[in-house]
């Protein structure tokens, strides 16, 4: 009786060995058989992505939402001569690459990372291989290392930079802010979206009489502490950048500055939704849109992406909370009373 | 078929790699009953270190003999804290693990990933260069490989001499040790420094492979080296003509495998670590019961494996 179980036992844990190999043979077929069912002459011939997304926030989403709506409007639509494969790393490095691996190994036509960590996976895993990358939601993509210049990406991958609007955010700031002296910015030291834009704001800074307060933090439980510690510099305001780490504690943020009642500044519209005061931010969905049309033409073999300009969104909309700002006592300023109200 | 090939170079690639630390795991864990956990810092340790060098214009092989002697002096560190200092074996390692962070950033000039792309690697420079570039693959295999067993094989030949003998001896018996006249401490701090060397060497060699190091890269490295060693051994111990050293090399290259095809399968990424925690358990059980069907009981307790 033992035995028979034990025998049956074998048989599943066979069965499922042979499933994780058979779906992965099985796949080029099924696929192929696709396009004959679906008879349109005019369609473009069917393709498979890899999209590999950092880590669950607002705006990465939105860029993945953009991405399937330029790929959409250019002729590849999901399911029908279009395979997306859609895979977060839950902010895990180690995952990230993992995946980039199998990405690659299943010899897409094309893999594309949202944010800097996935897209430096991705890279580093296709670019001995003939797959392109294409990258979106990183605000420095020379530093780095994934194209030698904006112009001229060089390397077999290009895509879009978000470069944040920090001279109109800090303009913003001052608007809303006459008075202030110290900006608190937190930053996570490993990410060079966040280390680079520090250094643009820190020059920015004389200019609009601002002195920066920065604390780098090296994980999540650095947030909360090193935000107190801010607050006990005699911080006027936090100012976010888009640091993966330290928006997605934006609650323990938020909470620590209600407590002292100041206000922070986001650097996406989603912050503000949340809670942040203001923002003069980057449309994603539109930024995630124009990527998708750079990788519908990157498919399409009508570009090379070693010679396809990075495309680069510099300028920002202003939006602010309408609850924020009641609840801080301020009123919206002069300059700034067409910007729209985003307040759930 | 070319992508389930594909994969499976991948893993064999990977495994090979983690292998490398897998065998410093053997000597720590299982040779010195040593729970180390400062791997989760001298692997990255050993990548931070690679692409530094490697960045600067240095040759990738002197870096690989650098991440090793790295790994070392903070394997020694690790043995230090916990021969001479007498600080509990979890704890020595939590204090390097904890504080090579701070190094590790340190060594890469303070940015947590470090990109090396397009310098020379231990892939492309060197014997590698024979495999033509466009067999790229095949060329990551075969330096991994190369790697992997030479390694083994200078373990397997170290664990024969003196040396080597009294490092076991300081593991399975140090009143034997002290009865020769020899400090069973020192073995202890010298197989530590081995254990966290090739931990570092697995980290540089991985991260050349994608040409950037990065500071995150350690997470994890205990439970895959423990389960490298614990699955390698548990399932390959029986066979006979099996070193030790090669089953746990076995042992990690089947723990990714496993992993690979749990994604494959679609298991959301989320409940990939559960999996390993799973996987972990049914290999010790199945061992447990294993030995118990063997008959008799065995002397030892059941949490000893």
């Amino acid at each position: 009786m033992m035995t028979n179980k034990l025998k049956q036992a074998a048989a599943a844990a066979l069965a499922v060995l042979l499933c994780a190999a058979f779906p992965a043979c099985a796949s080029a077929p099924a696929s192929s058989a696709a396009p004959g069912s679906s008879a349109g002459s005019s369609q473009k011939a069917p393709k498979k992505i890899g999209v590999l997304q950092y880590a669950v926030n607002a705006s990465l989403d939105n860029c993945y939402t953009g991405f399937r709506k330029g790929l959409a409007e250019s002729g590849y639509e999901e399911g029908k001569n279009l395979t997306l494969e859609f895979q977060n790393s839950q902010a895990d490095a180690s995952n990230a690459k993992m995946m980039a691996k199998t990405m690659v190994s299943k010899q897409y036509d094309l893999v594309m990372g949202i944010a800097t960590p996935a897209a430096m996976a991705l890279y580093g895993a296709a670019k001995s291989t003939d797959i392109p990358t294409i990258f979106t939601a990183i605000s420095d993509p020379v530093a780095a290392g994934l194209v030698q210049s904006l112009q001229k990406p060089g390397g077999n991958c290009t895509g879009s930079s978000d470069v944040l609007p920090l001279e109109g955010q800090m303009k913003m700031i001052r608007a809303f802010l006459p008075k202030a002296k110290k900006i608190g910015v937190l930053h996570t030291t490993s990410e060079p979206n966040s280390t680079s834009s520090l250094k643009t704001f820190e020059k920015l800074a004389p200019k609009y009489g601002f002195e920066i307060v920065e604390i780098g933090v090296t994980g999540p439980s650095d947030v909360e502490p090193s935000v107190k510690t801010l607050i006990a510099k005699g911080v006027d305001c936090i100012n976010n950048f888009t640091d993966n780490n330290v928006v997605n504690h934006l609650s323990a943020l938020l909470q620590a500055a209600n407590e002292a009642k100041i206000p922070i500044f986001g650097s996406e519209v989603e912050q503000v939704k949340d809670g942040c005061l203001a923002s003069v931010s980057i449309d994603f969905v539109a930024l995630g849109e124009e990527t998708g049309k750079m990788a519908a033409k990157v498919l399409d073999g009508a570009a090379d992406p070693a010679q396809t300009p990075v495309y680069t969104v510099r300028s920002g909309v202003p939006v602010y909370n309408k609850q924020t700002l009641s609840k801080l006592g301020l009123s919206l300023p002069a300059g700034y009373a067409g910007a729209k109200d985003v307040a759930g | 078929m070319d992508v389930f090939l594909k994969l499976l170079t991948g893993i064999l690639q990977e495994g090979l790699v983690y292998g490398i630390m897998a065998l410093g795991t053997y000597v720590t864990y299982q040779v010195l009953h040593f729970p180390d956990l400062s791997v989760e810092g001298t692997f990255p340790l050993g990548a931070c270190v690679a692409g530094a060098m490697i960045a600067s214009g240095l040759s990738p092989w002197l870096a690989c003999a650098a991440a090793f002697a790295c790994g070392a002096a903070a394997g020694g560190v690790t043995g230090f804290l916990h021969v001479k200092l007498h600080i509990t074996d979890l704890l020595s390692g939590i204090l390097t693990m904890t504080g090579l962070w701070s190094v590790n950033l340190a060594v890469t000039g303070g940015s947590a990933v470090l990109a090396f792309y397009n310098r020379p690697t231990v892939y492309t420079t060197g014997p590698a260069a024979l495999i033509p570039a466009s067999r790229n693959s095949l060329r990551a295999l075969a330096v991994a490989a190369a790697f992997c067993v030479l390694m083994k094989l200078l373990l397997d030949r170290f664990l024969r001499t003196k040396s080597g003998l009294l490092l076991r001896a300081a593991g399975d018996n140090p009143r034997f040790a002290v009865a020769l006249g020899k400090d069973p401490g020192n073995q202890m701090i010298l197989g530590l420094m081995l254990g966290n060397g090739l931990a570092a060497l697995a980290g540089c060699i991985l991260c050349q492979r994608e040409e950037s190091a990065d500071i995150f890269s350690g997470t994890g490295m205990i439970v895959m080296g423990l389960a490298a060693v614990i699955i390698g051994i548990s399932l390959f111990s029986g066979i006979r003509f099996l070193k030790a050293t090669t089953a746990v090399v076995f042992g990690a290259i089947l723990y990714r495998g496993v992993l690979v095809a749990a994604l494959q399968l679609g298991l959301p990424t989320n409940y990939l670590k559960l999996l390993m925690a799973v996987l972990l358990t049914a290999v010790l059980v199945g061992n447990n019961a294993r030995f118990a069907q063997k008959g008799g009981k065995r002397d030892v307790s059941r949490t000893e494996l």
